[in-house]
């Protein structure tokens, strides 16, 4: 049998997908619900976003719509993780009741077999939200709209989706390891809270922590800098892409190498 | 012809940690290096033939699951060598899951939200089945059992016995080589059992395909499995077919009597009387059983016997069945 080629992939994505979706809208209540709740935490966080800037004209020298470019940025970039990655969080279940073991048996790739079986339309609604506020920022920053700044832009939203999936899958797969591993999940989750925020906000400690052990530094921060303020930009802005995809891979690895040794539990 | 699946001198061994007991014993665990080895499949050798139907018996904790999961790939033997069909499982399981179909009872592998129809075009793009194959196969399984009803069901709102159907034909959809299955009868009522077992014997037949079932269910034996293989404590106790089952203890009947009087008493007398078998009063207190070794005494000669000193009301004669034999070997393996 030949390899199985991207396109293959896609194809079998795609179809996936649209099966999943179909069978979302058929828990229509379910749907317009969860529907509901995402729109509320997105108005609630520009919200509390918002007051803030009302009291502070500037955090660390940031102003109101360089730190809303940021809040948009950090919303784009944490929608692939939550479409496509969703099924992360119930992985930990799957391995503890032994269900996991159903992913074992097919001859395509474990961790896209995994992934693929659900993707979260709610991500969507979040991710209009995220691109009307970076537009709107774009706009009062008055930052030229040329060929090389959307590339640029696209390039380092792609960057940070990838640290973004990279910190939840090796988070998700701990659980290989760990019986509850909810909270690393909860944990890596949450600290995209903090990518909205210049990292130059925090102390020199957290601004380590940040940028070397838990990227979260390149979610947002690093990759805006090269848009909002090209001339400070440090070299590691410019490695953000490298380092997003070696993360990527790591977790990859991660993931697969704790499904190869996981065995399941007695029937 | 060579063996589809060649089992070598296979052995399994985990790690287990030894647990203690209570919370100060949890806390004291979080730091133990204090391991057992425990040998959950010890060496094992068989070879199965292309087309066979083996029963893969063995008590609970008995190593079946194990041994099932190195064939299948998911575990990889401690020593010893798995081929199935010209492949080693556990090195290469995508290329492995290509030629095999697993079904567990009570765990769908459908995808639970999809109408079955949905999850068989999707498992044919994943297992790149051609559109004539794939077409020939739902004939043969229209032909086969009724899934007209069942195909635009989702898999969330069918009964157990509809879902473990369609789970076994989507393990045959891809024409495997071999299809491994996990107790595939539990818990479904008598009906869906035969159903089930007449669409296993039956792809078996037109597919020509190896069928590895574990069962706790002497009546899938009896129905599907000309060959047996028993497993305890890790260790194979039989591997043979099953009518040489029966005369390894010898040629057993269940001779039943019905007298007058106190049943356990007479019982008491009978066995006085013939030392060498085994008599029981049922549960019921309705019958005598004696359980005759034809080897040693004909059953006609006890009954002869019996009646001379006895009124026997009634009486029944029963052949030693597939599933008392187990229950010895069982019990003869555990000593």
């Amino acid at each position: 049998m030949e390899r199985k080629t991207i396109g293959f992939y896609l194809k079998i994505y795609l179809k996936l997908i649209a099966q999943d979706i179909k069978s979302k809208m058929s828990y229509r209540a379910d749907f317009i619900i969860s529907t509901i709740g995402m729109v509320c935490t997105n108005i609630a966080g520009f919200i509390s976003f918002w007051i803030l800037f009302q009291n502070f004209p500037s955090v660390n020298g940031w102003t109101y719509y360089e730190m809303l470019f940021l809040y948009g940025f950090s919303l784009i970039a944490i929608t692939p993780v939550q479409c496509l990655f969703d099924n992360n969080w119930s992985l930990r279940i799957n391995v503890f009741s032994g269900d996991f073991i159903k992913y074992c048996f097919r001859p395509i790739n474990i961790f896209f077999y995994y992934q693929s079986e659900i993707f979260d339309v709610k991500g969507l609604g979040q991710l209009a939200f995220g691109i009307g506020t970076l537009a709107y920022a774009w706009y009062k920053l008055a930052l030229p709209v040329t060929a090389l700044m959307v590339i640029k832009t696209i390039v380092f939203l792609i960057t940070a989706s990838l640290i973004m999936m990279a910190m939840q899958n090796a988070a998700a797969a701990s659980c290989f390891w760990i019986e509850n591993s909810f909270y690393l999940l909860d944990l890596a989750f949450r600290f995209k809270d903090y990518a909205k925020y210049p990292v130059t906000i925090f102390g020199p400690v957290f601004r380590f922590i940040f940028t070397f052990l838990l990227p979260i530094a390149f979610i947002a921060y690093y990759p805006s800098l090269v848009i909002l303020r090209p001339d400070e930009v440090p070299v590691l802005s410019w490695l953000s892409p490298v380092i997003g995809i070696v993360f990527f891979y790591i977790s990859y690895r991660i993931w697969m190498y704790g499904a190869s040794r996981y065995s399941g539990t007695g029937s | 012809m060579e063996p589809i699946i060649q089992i070598k001198d296979v052995t399994k061994e985990f790690k287990v940690l030894n647990r203690r007991e209570g919370i100060k014993g949890s806390l004291k665990d979080l730091f133990s290096r204090d391991y057992k080895i425990v040998r959950a499949v010890d060496h094992v050798t068989m070879d199965v033939m292309q087309g066979e139907i083996v029963g893969y018996l063995g008590p609970n904790g008995a190593g079946k699951s194990t041994t099932i999961k190195m064939m299948t790939g998911v575990l990889e033997p401690t020593s010893g060598e798995i081929r199935a069909a010209g492949i080693v499982p556990y090195k290469n399981r995508t290329k492995n899951s290509q030629k095999i179909g697993v079904v567990f009872g009570q765990r769908t592998q459908l995808w639970w939200a999809l109408p079955l129809i949905e999850s068989f075009k999707l498992l044919k793009d994943i297992y790149q089945i051609s559109d004539e194959k794939y077409r020939s196969m739902l004939d043969l399984y229209q032909s086969l059992v009724d899934i007209e009803p069942l195909l635009h069901k989702p898999v969330r709102q069918m009964s157990l016995g509809q879902r473990t159907l369609s789970d076994i034909l989507a393990a045959f959809l891809h024409d495997p080589n071999i299809v491994y299955l996990d107790e595939p009868t539990i818990g479904l009522d008598v009906s869906m059992k035969s159903k089930i077992r007449l669409l296993i014997h039956a792809l078996n037949e037109q597919n020509n395909t190896t069928v590895i079932l574990t069962t706790h269910d002497m009546g899938d034996v009896d129905a599907l499995c000309r060959r047996i293989v028993i497993i305890d404590h890790g260790k194979m106790l039989y591997d043979n077919d099953i009518e040489n089952l029966k005369g390894l203890f010898g040629s057993y009947r269940t001779l039943k009597i019905r007298t007058d009087g106190d049943m356990n008493k007479k019982a008491e007398g009978i066995g006085a009387e013939f030392p060498d078998l085994s008599v029981k009063v049922s549960e019921d207190d309705e019958w005598i059983s004696i359980l005759v070794d034809e080897g040693k005494i004909k059953v006609m000669e006890v009954l002869h016997q019996l009646e001379e000193k006895e009124v026997i009301r009634d009486m029944q004669l029963d052949e030693i069945s597939t599933e008392d034999v187990i229950k010895k070997i069982y019990e003869g393996g555990e000593a």
